[in-house]
Parts: structure tokens; C-alpha cells; sequence
């Protein structure tokens, strides 16, 4: 964790960033986080940076206050967005970097960067797509079922339909819409998890009752 | 229109005044902003409630709320800047129903809205009975901006 170093413009970028949704650093009261943060920034964000200057304004008016507030003050690096590195003091820490001598030439130097920031994107990108199942993604999907023709049992369409189980799939309500000829087609809806189940699956299973029905479309397709 | 019938006083109508009647028989007048300048902003945002709020609710006032609101939000941590307030109890209940509704894409669009909401809702005591509205930490509409 981290913001990168929050002396320099990238760093109070990060922490601009993080702090467009939430009020403190951690949590939803002021702590001893805000104040570690806060006493690692030398001045006031720059005014495009809002969310950041917001914040350091409102920690501001808790000085009298920072001895108080709970919590413990960690280093900086327990803070922030879980994939960036704290290098705030990193101008100290480089001359320990002697087990990334593996060139030994004068082009030592930036081929570490780059192989920091590749490596640091890499970290990024993972954690990025595992961070996403912490989200359930759902969607509601109205499907339209369309049975052979107007002698079709609709209720026992409608029967066969919700007799298809699957994990992270719940059937809502539905209802029957004339469609002409005396024919009615089935709406009815259904909440899934995009992780788990997908309309390619449920057309399947739903096409497979050929007796009844004729074919299936999407008739909306709404991310909740 | 609500209605405070008290043993032992007259009887108090209108949201605001039996709103800050109460916050006075508590004693905790700071919920109703310490400095001239803060009280007149909750005082602010307590009409805001009554008359926008509360009076017109369509679509396009919704909106335009959740802009005047978003735009105010920006450089403040609370309705009235640094503190908690009544403006702040009284609007969360006044916009629940609204948050409740918005899209994904709504909550980022209206960004300090969504981060204020959320900072509220979890205030010790004030949620109570009302259902939490989820904010998604990953933004998804990263270009709105």
C-alpha cells in the first residue's frame, strides 16, 4: 500500500484519487491515519487536486485535536490504494538497492525503473482482477420466450423456464404478452451474477425444451 | 405536514422547527453549527430540504439537486464544511429514497454526493432503520470525469 511519493505531483495524484470517494484515509471518522498522511504532505494540494485539498483542509481543522483521535500511526506505506508502493522517502532507500546489480553497466539504472514499473504494472493488474469478485456483479435480464403456437401450454412453458437452476441465478416475475394470432409469448425476468451465469448459457438451456419452445431473445439487459 | 404535541408546551408543526426543538432539548446545539456562518449554512440547507426536497420531486429537480449538491460537496467533508450537522441528518433522510434509486453510473457521475452519502449513512445513529446503500469502491466509468 502506499500513494507512491506523496512529496512529489504523482503521489498526491494517487492520493487524490483515493480519496474522491471517501472522507478519511480509513474508515469514516478522522485517526491517526489522516494525521500520519497528513504530516507526510509538505503543503496544501494544489486546487485541481479537489478531493485531496478537501481533505487537507478538513484534517486541518482537527490540529488541536490529532494527539486524540484513535487509532495507532502507521507507516505510510499501510495506507492508501493496496497496489501502489509507498516511496515517499525513496531518495534515502535507493543506495540499498544493491541486489538489483544484475547488469553491472552504466544502463544500470534505467533498466531497473523499467523493470520497477513493469513489474509495478504487472502487480496492478493482478490485483486489479482480484479485487473485481469483492463486487458482485449483478444484471437483470428480461428474456422473451416464444412457444411454437397458440396451442402451447404456456404454463408448462413457463414451468420448464423456472425449472432451470444455476448459481447465481434468481427468476423474477413474469408475465404473458399477446404478440398476434391469438399466440402469446412469455416475459419474464431474472437477476444473474455476470461472474457465474450468461445469456449464451440460459439461451441454451431454455431452447433445449424444444417441445414448447420456439426460441428465446433479450428483451433488456440492465446492470443493477 | 408533521406535528410535535408536547405534555407541557404549545404544539410545534413543520419538520425544521421540531427538528431543531429537539436538537435543543438535547443539548446538542452544536448540531445546529457553532459560528454565525455555520449556522446560517445548515439553516441553508435545512430550507433546501423543505422546499426542494421535499417540495418538488421530478425527474429534472432530482437532477438538479443532485448537481447543486455535488458541486457543493466538493471542497467539503460535511453540508456545513468541517462539522456534523442537522443539515447533514435531515438531507440524508430527505435524499435516502433518491440514492436509493441511482444507477452505478449515477453514483460516479454525482461523485461527492455518493462519497458524502456513504460517510453519512455510516454515522453512529443515524442510518438506524433505512437500508444501506451500496457504493462500488472500483469506479467502473473512469472517463466520466
Amino acid at each position: 500500500m502506499g500513494f507512491g511519493d506523496l512529496k512529489s505531483a504523482a503521489g498526491l495524484r494517487v492520493l487524490n484519487d483515493f480519496l474522491a470517494d471517501k472522507s478519511y484515509i480509513e474508515g469514516y471518522v478522522p485517526s491517526q491515519a489522516d494525521i500520519a498522511v497528513f504530516e507526510a504532505i509538505a503543503t496544501p494540494p494544489p486546487a485541481d487536486l479537489y478531493h485531496a485539498l478537501r481533505w487537507y483542509n478538513h484534517i486541518k481543522s482537527y490540529e488541536k485535536q490529532k494527539a486524540s483521535l484513535p487509532g495507532v500511526k502507521k507507516a505510510l506505506a499501510k495506507y492508501g490504494p493496496a497496489d501502489v508502493e509507498d516511496t515517499t522517502d525513496a531518495a534515502t532507500d535507493s543506495k540499498n538497492d544493491d541486489d538489483i546489480d544484475l547488469f553491472g553497466s552504466d544502463d544500470e539504472e534505467e533498466s531497473e525503473e523499467a523493470k520497477k514499473l513493469r513489474e509495478e504494472r504487472l502487480a496492478q493488474y493482478e490485483s486489479k482482477k482480484s479485487k473485481k469478485p469483492a463486487v458482485v456483479a449483478k444484471s437483470s435480464i428480461l428474456l422473451d420466450v416464444k412457444p411454437w403456437d397458440d396451442e402451447t401450454d404456456m404454463a408448462k412453458l413457463e414451468e420448464c423456464v423456472r425449472s432451470i437452476q444455476a448459481d447465481g441465478l434468481v427468476w423474477g416475475s413474469s408475465k404473458l404478452v399477446p404478440v398476434g394470432y391469438g399466440i402469446k409469448k412469455l416475459q419474464i425476468q431474472c437477476v444473474v451474477e455476470d461472474d457465474k451465469v450468461g445469456t449464451d448459457m440460459l439461451e441454451e438451456r431454455i431452447t433445449a425444451f424444444e417441445d414448447y419452445v420456439q426460441s428465446m431473445d433479450v428483451a433488456a439487459f440492465n446492470k443493477i | 405536514v408533521p406535528v410535535l404535541q408536547t405534555n407541557n408546551g404549545p404544539g410545534l408543526t413543520g419538520l425544521m422547527t421540531i427538528a431543531a426543538h429537539l436538537v435543543k432539548q438535547a443539548k446538542k446545539d452544536q448540531l445546529l453549527g457553532s459560528t454565525a456562518e455555520e449556522k446560517a449554512v445548515v439553516q441553508q440547507w435545512l430550507e433546501y430540504r423543505v422546499t426542494r426536497v421535499d417540495g418538488g420531486s421530478s425527474k429534472e429537480d432530482t437532477r438538479i439537486i443532485l448537481k447543486d449538491l455535488n458541486v457543493h460537496l466538493e471542497d467539503k467533508v460535511y453540508l456545513a464544511g468541517n462539522i456534523f450537522t442537522l443539515a447533514d441528518i435531515l438531507m440524508y433522510y430527505g435524499l435516502h429514497h433518491v440514492m436509493v434509486e441511482l444507477t452505478v453510473q449515477e453514483k460516479e457521475k454525482y461523485l461527492n454526493v455518493s462519497r458524502w452519502f456513504n460517510h453519512i449513512q455510516h454515522y453512529p445513529g443515524v442510518r438506524q432503520h433505512l437500508s444501506n446503500v451500496v457504493f462500488i469502491k472500483n469506479r467502473l466509468y473512469t472517463n466520466a470525469h
